[in-house]
């Protein structure tokens, strides 16, 4: 059966999508608001996160305690993350609940209480959580390898900087949500078992009159340096790379994204071969695509105790260089298939659906069907993925490592 | 729906529920052995041996297998604990039989002694990495301390030490004893088809034999014991509280998963609202953990040093309160749609579907439907989680934190 999406834009510019599911019960659905970390003002990194918080403490006419057990008595399975971009928010749920769901959510969005007391909460909180991420040196290598490796503002930390998140008012963090929820730039999304024109005309009855608009422009500036090392005395040195690749607008993603899975699609690529398999360096090893709007890059993670790590992080740069000069079409083909079916495992769930639409939206401006994916895949080769390699070599390294002991980088 | 068993004459269980609208279906061995079935000298084969089953077979090399999958693009794995190994994959369709016929030749491992050798030091970077992860690390530690010689609270990692001393001859020794058919459950979900699944175990399996395979199986109420260890390169403080509950076979479970909810889910249970909603601990989270003969409730929470005390305190008063109080009714209906939303939206996927087949015949040799789990949370009482509250006393805890070095 052929792939049918839902696409309605209300007068102020927001956009609806929806993509019916046949075989679930259930209805997932999420707001994109653009205010991400890189969104915010200077001074001001961390504020997402609060933010994403505060907005849930106390909506409407309901106080923080009223506008939770609502949620809850509806049974929603709550997703809210803070990304480059957006704060998303967002549930899952049994679909007979939905419009009482989008009434909760509209309130949030467009009339939070936003009082003092529990933005001090959720400023803490904020805190406390960037402070937890020095128990977590696998997190926070990655976090810090973003930072370093995309051009500011696109890297900024998610969770904040201690100082900013320090000296965060209230005033300032209401100021953000009135210039960045922006309706004009604001996608909702919607999958599983749901009537589009009722969510439509619900949702144009609940956000069509508020008119928030604003610029979203940003200005981009300098890579931080190429290596960095935090000393921290613990078992593993924790080390995170990134190297710089086509964005998904870009006409040779596809050819990227085969080329990284043979790198380290399944258990029979080159990374976990060579560095796991065959010489026992790693348990954790892994490279993926990351790809933002405005840049893109292949992220790699690998832990290993002190002794091993130089001949870890060889051993990976290694693998990365041998890339282009030769790949098997076996390689190739199951790269392939492991893309491909990946794509279709995730597409039986609503909330990857819902995800995957919304973001497809905002990256690409359209929806992608699954059959134009599978198609995109199936025209690479080992030609063009080589091709593809020779003109996008995977060779300069942001690399950040954690741990007791440094490596050499040169 | 529909759901299909068999056994083979060598007690090998086939179960299956076939959904002929899933885009994908999902294959798993589920092995009724882990931690708890191993001896000191041995601690942490089985979590070693899962690994080692991807090593291949006499007539086939760890690259081989792990192409072979690869081919398919299933998405497989295995995971190991304190009692069950289990071996899965979801794929679609078309594949599955191929991916279940891979999985009944490497469930008759080669376990060569050169792969081993290698994998050893694949697991001791496990273990390290763990020890990094110091809400993982308290988990362990507070296991470990709650059944106080009760072999629940095995490490499923084991030590460097046990690591280093664990030969392939033992393994092998252990796999023999433990992997027999009889002590397996070979399961599917969604959309495959029954008769080739049947036929492949049969052809495959049925030469496997038949053991005798035992497990101790004593119920703990704990050991009650509160410690604290330090680790100088940390800085927050990780809290770790167990205490006894019901078992996996015990009706009175649902029971238990809903007052687990009540207590200590993310958002809107009693320890959020006390302690993360007010920014005393950035972390607090308490689960029911059913097992087999024996259960336990266990809590993970995390602050800073300053706020520890104050934490604590709390704690034992919603603690406390749930004894001289009990919960409301609002509270219980509350946790039932949280459970039943996640049950149902777990379920949709032959992944998801398939943990729940597999383990509920491995602990009850009986086939639930979706319905069957839905209408026994719908049943649970107040008074129902009452009782359970007076009989296990949830405050009555084992306590382990796991924190920097405290100025003296």
């Amino acid at each position: 059966m052929a792939e049918h999406f839902d696409v309605y834009i209300l007068n102020n510019g927001m956009v609806l999508l929806g993509e019916p599911m046949e075989a679930v019960e259930s209805v997932a659905f999420g707001f994109m608001l653009p205010a991400g970390a890189a969104l915010l003002p200077d001074g001001c990194c961390g504020a997402s996160n609060v933010i994403a918080d505060w907005i849930f403490r106390g909506a409407g006419d309901k106080d923080s305690r009223q506008l939770s057990d609502a949620i809850d008595g509806l049974g929603l399975v709550r997703g809210r993350s803070v990304g480059g971009s957006h704060i998303s928010i967002g549930a899952a749920l049994e679909s007979g609940n939905l419009a009482k769901a989008l009434d909760l959510y509209a309130d949030i969005i467009l009339r939070p209480s936003l009082m003092e007391d529990q933005f001090e909460l959720a400023r803490q909180l904020a805190i406390d959580d960037l402070l937890s991420l020095d128990d977590d040196p696998r997190q926070k290598v990655m976090l810090k390898l973003r930072e370093q490796f995309y051009p500011s503002p696109l890297g900024r930390n998610t969770l904040g900087d201690i100082n900013e998140l320090k000296a965060l008012t209230a005033y300032v963090s209401g100021q953000i949500i009135k210039d960045k929820f922006n309706l004009s730039q604001t996608i909702f999304s919607v999958a599983g078992k749901y009537n589009f024109e009722d969510v439509c005309k619900q949702l144009e009855g609940l956000f069509e009159s508020e008119q928030h608009g604003n610029d979203e422009s940003m200005n981009l500036g300098q890579r931080q340096g190429k290596y960095t090392h935090i000393n921290n005395d613990g078992a593993q040195v924790h080390i995170g790379m990134m190297t710089g690749t086509v964005k998904p607008t870009d006409e040779d993603y596809y050819n990227a994204r085969v080329a990284i899975s043979v790198l380290s699609g399944g258990m029979s690529a080159r990374l976990f071969t060579e560095v796991r398999e065959k010489r026992g360096l790693c348990y954790a090893i892994g490279a993926r695509y990351h790809g933002l709007k405005e840049a893109a890059g292949v992220m790699c993670y690998a832990g290993t105790t002190p002794g091993k790590a130089q001949e870890t992080l060889d051993c990976i740069v290694g693998e990365f260089n041998r890339l282009g000069e030769g790949i098997s079409a076996e390689e190739i083909d199951r790269a392939k298939v492991g893309l491909k079916s990946s794509l279709i495992l995730q597409s039986e769930s609503s909330s990857s659906r819902a995800g995957a639409i919304g973001s497809d939206h905002y990256i690409l401006g359209r929806i992608r069907s699954l059959d134009e994916i599978k198609d995109k895949i199936e025209e690479t080769s080992v030609d063009s993925v080589l091709e593809f390699l020779r003109a996008h070599p995977f060779e300069e390294f942001t690399i950040v490592t954690i741990g007791p002991k440094q490596v050499n980088v040169e | 729906m529909e759901f299909k068993s068999k056994k083979l004459d060598n007690d090998l269980v086939i179960i299956g529920e076939i959904n002929k609208s899933a885009k994908s279906a999902a294959v798993g061995f589920f092995v009724k052995t882990g931690s708890r079935d191993e001896t000191e000298q041995i601690n942490g084969v089985s979590h070693f041996l899962e690994h080692m089953l991807f090593k291949g077979t006499d007539k086939l090399s760890p690259l081989e297998v792990n192409e072979a999958f690869d081919r398919t693009g299933a998405q497989f794995n295995a995971f190991t604990s304190e009692e069950n190994t289990v071996y899965y994959a979801a794929v679609l369709p078309e594949y599955l039989i191929e991916v279940t016929e891979l999985w009944t030749q490497l469930m008759r491992p080669a376990l060569r002694d050169e792969d081993f050798n290698i994998e050893k030091n694949v697991i001791k970077e496990e273990i390290a990495m763990y020890k990094d992860l110091p809400s993982f690390d308290v988990m362990d530690r507070c296991r470990n301390l709650h059944f106080d010689g009760h072999p629940c609270g095995n490490s499923v990692l084991g030590s460097e030490e046990s690591i280093d001393n664990l030969t392939a001859e033992l393994m092998r020794n252990y796999f023999a004893r433990r992997y027999a058919p009889n002590n397996i459950v070979l399961a599917c979900a969604g959309n495959f088809d029954w008769d080739k699944i049947c036929s492949i175990a049969a052809n495959s399996c049925n030469a496997w034999q038949h053991q005798t395979v035992g497990r101790k199986l004593d119920y703990s109420e704990g050991s009650r014991k509160k410690e604290r260890v330090e680790k100088p390169n940390l800085v927050r403080e990780h809290i770790c509280l167990m205490s006894a509950s019901v078992s996996a076979q015990d009706p009175r479970r649902f029971a238990a998963s809903l007052l687990g909810m009540i207590i200590g889910d993310d958002v809107g249970s009693r320890f959020f609202w006390e302690l993360v909603d007010k920014a005393l601990a950035e972390a607090a989270s308490l689960q029911f953990g059913a097992m087999d003969g024996t259960g336990a409730f266990c809590s993970y929470i995390r602050c800073s040093s300053e706020n520890v005390n104050k934490v604590l305190d709390i704690v034992r008063n919603i603690f406390d309160d749930l004894d001289k109080s009990g919960i409301a009714e609002d509270e219980l209906t509350k946790a039932k749609n949280k459970v039943l939303s996640a049950l149902v939206i777990k379920n949709e996927l032959p992944m998801g579907r398939l943990v729940d087949l597999g383990f509920n015949w491995t602990y009850l040799q009986q086939y639930h439907t979706i319905e069957d789990d839905v209408n026994a949370i719908k049943a649970v009482t107040v008074d129902d989680v009452h009782l359970l509250i007076k009989q296990f006393r949830p405050g009555d805890f084992t306590q382990l934190s796991l924190g920097p070095v405290r100025n003296r």
